[in-house]
């Protein structure tokens, strides 16, 4: 997005001082008529917002009345099954709001609405941009949501109000990747079936092949290579250990990998932006 | 000052589809220019190089002075385009729509709202303004299309088609609004298959065809270019037909149309009009309906390339 506003500065006429700030002005207007958007989307399809704000906390009631009790807790290494699901469960959530999140950017691409807003005088990355503000804000609530039945479910987070905070930084990382990944394939797809079929191929196997049910010491050795491959498993290792165990150095070391999976997610998804709106003229 | 439009050797193929052919065009400030010409003329392929969306592979485009693909950011910001397709706009409200899309050409916040009411007024659809896109009918979200189109005012607005799958009132509707827009001192550029609407509303006309220009000039211009009349003739056998009479002193030239019929361009139909008919009753050539018309732009189209818009138009 940097690099956008710079081109925009350069194109601004030289005589107009402050132009800058104007432009930095404008970028902000654009994100919030888009984001605006999506919010008004959100709250008409009620029905999908209840459902999304209310399925990880079922899932979590789930998992805490049932599950629990066909689990060996030696395997899992602590007492409190609920807490040791939680990072999965969020993890979980994103990696669904990823692949419907980006729906609507296939549909304005399907649609011609993309056109349109390409047709004006806006920055390339505000449609961006504004989807990844817009889906960490509703990406946190509901986590925030999971994190308070959690919480009236018995769990106590070992590093207090702010490990919350760190936990809730972690997932709004992962959701950047996750959602600038789904993005990507929204772009790269010749229509919407394909994007479903891909979709709907990589999600399980994603949470499955990560640390999210069963702790990577738990694993054969294959699967625990395989599980640390994928992203999911150093956000999910980060959250968990700021739920159970406290403040230690895999939670830093697991945020640098998550960083760097989310600004190669980040880029893969700019680069199918502008592969998607290439035959157009930048700008 | 620089012309509204300008194009210079444009070009842009598909592959082996040469969609645009050194394209070159010129609209002058408070023009209405029709662009005409069939389906698949290259009439949106154009208007996609004017509006930044498609880079073009060869030759100039420039809006209002600003080159489309060195400039694109000055060109987007003075010029509204409505689409041939409606725009999805998902779940939200006519208002809605027009009021994001008013944030989007950045015009004042507090602004937005008289300046989004005046928008819908002006294409009538402020009494359905708080109602879903979803639920208007395809005129009403052509109309919502257009409202969107002149938010802020452009110096250029582009129509792809406005009046596309109308019915006679909205065309009407949209009509006037393209008058009025005029008054206000826009140029309009306007892609249309409707001739009727060409020769209604435009100024200039350009008729392009494989992505050629094929003529260029005024409706007037160019109606009478063709000659002083055009006869029409239906027949069984419009070959026959077109042996017989090609010799006469009074044609000019004869096209056979796609569905057969015969437009014969003569000086005077006063005078061509009984000779048919007896040139048919002597050679025992049974005629179905013969009519004169003063030229049309249809006839135009069919002088410069053999062939009819009309029924190219007509089709669905
Ligand atoms: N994205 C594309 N890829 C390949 N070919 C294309 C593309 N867009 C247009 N074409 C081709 O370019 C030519 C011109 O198409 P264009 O859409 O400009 O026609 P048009 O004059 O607008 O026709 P219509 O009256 O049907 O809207 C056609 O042969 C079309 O098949
Ligand atoms: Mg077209």
């Amino acid at each position: 997005m940097t690099v956008e506003q710079i081109e925009e500065k350069q194109s601004a006429p030289a005589d107009s001082p402050g132009s800058g700030a104007g432009t930095r002005r404008q970028y902000a207007q654009e994100v919030l008529a888009l984001a605006r958007r999506w919010w008004i989307e959100l709250l008409r399809e009620r029905l999908n917002l209840v459902f999304s704000l209310a399925q990880p906390a079922i899932w979590l009631v789930f998992f805490g009345a049932g599950v629990e009790r066909a689990i060996d807790t030696k395997v899992i290494g602590t007492d409190d099954y609920i807490g040791f699901m939680l990072a999965g469960i969020v993890t979980f959530t994103i990696v669904g709001n990823g692949v419907s999140g980006a729906m609507p950017l296939l549909w304005d691409k399907e649609t011609g609405y993309l056109d349109r807003l390409m047709s004006m005088p806006i920055a390339r990355s505000s449609v961006i941009v504004s989807r990844f503000v817009f889906q960490v804000a509703q990406q946190s609530a509901q986590i925030l949501l999971v994190v308070l039945v959690a919480l009236a479910l018995g769990v106590r987070i070992a590093t207090g109000p702010f490990g919350m905070l760190v936990i809730l930084l972690t997932a709004a990382l992962l959701t950047m990747s996750v959602t600038a990944a789904f993005s990507a394939l929204a772009y790269a797809v010749p229509q919407h079936g394909t994007f479903f079929a891909v979709a709907g191929f990589v999600s399980l196997p994603l949470l499955f092949m990560s640390n999210a049910f069963v702790p990577l010491e738990a694993m054969p050795v294959w699967m625990e290579v395989v599980a640390r491959l994928n992203p999911l498993t150093y956000a999910i290792e980060a959250m968990r250990t700021l739920v159970l165990n406290g403040w230690e150095p895999r939670v830093a070391a697991s945020l640098a990998v998550l960083l760097f999976a989310g600004a190669i997610c980040l880029a893969l998804g700019t680069w199918q932006f502008r592969k998607q709106t290439g035959e157009r003229v930048r700008g | 000052m620089s012309p509204a439009i300008e194009t210079v050797a444009l070009r842009k193929t598909f592959g082996d589809n040469v969609a645009i052919d050194a394209l070159d065009l010129s609209v002058e400030r408070g023009d209405v220019f029709g662009l005409l010409g069939p389906n698949g003329a290259g009439k949106t392929t154009t208007i996609r190089m004017l509006t930044t969306l498609l880079a073009p592979d060869s030759g100039a485009a420039r809006v209002c002075g600003f080159d489309v693909s060195a400039q694109p950011s000055e060109v987007r910001q003075r010029i509204g385009y409505v689409m041939q397709r409606v725009a999805y706009r998902g779940l939200l409200t006519g208002r809605e729509c027009v009021e994001i899309e008013a944030a989007l050409y950045h015009l004042p916040r507090r602004e937005i709202p008289v300046l989004a009411e005046a928008a819908l007024d002006a294409v009538g659809m402020l009494p359905h303004a708080d109602r879903r896109w979803t639920t208007y009918s395809g005129g009403m979200q052509k109309r919502l299309d257009l409202a969107c189109g002149l938010l802020h005012s452009p110096e250029v607005l582009v129509l792809d088609e406005p009046s596309l799958g109308l019915d006679v009132q909205s065309r009407h509707n949209v009509w006037e609004f393209v008058a009025d827009r005029r008054l206000g001192g826009a140029t309009i550029l306007l892609a249309t298959n409707y001739l009727d609407e060409a020769d209604r509303l435009c100024n200039k006309v350009a008729i392009i065809d494989h992505g050629r220009v094929v003529v260029q000039g005024s409706p007037s211009e160019l109606k009478r270019s063709v000659g002083a009349d055009v006869v029409e003739v239906a027949t069984r056998e419009p070959e026959r037909l077109r042996r017989v009479i090609e010799t006469e002193r009074w044609v000019k030239k004869i096209v056979i149309g796609e569905l057969g019929d015969l437009h014969i361009f003569v000086e005077d139909a006063a005078v061509a009009l009984p000779a048919v008919m007896r040139i048919g009753l002597e050679h025992g050539i049974g005629l179905e309906r013969v009519t004169y018309s003063q030229p049309s732009l249809d006839d135009v189209f069919l002088l410069h390339t053999g062939r009819e818009l009309r029924e190219v138009a007509m089709a669905p």
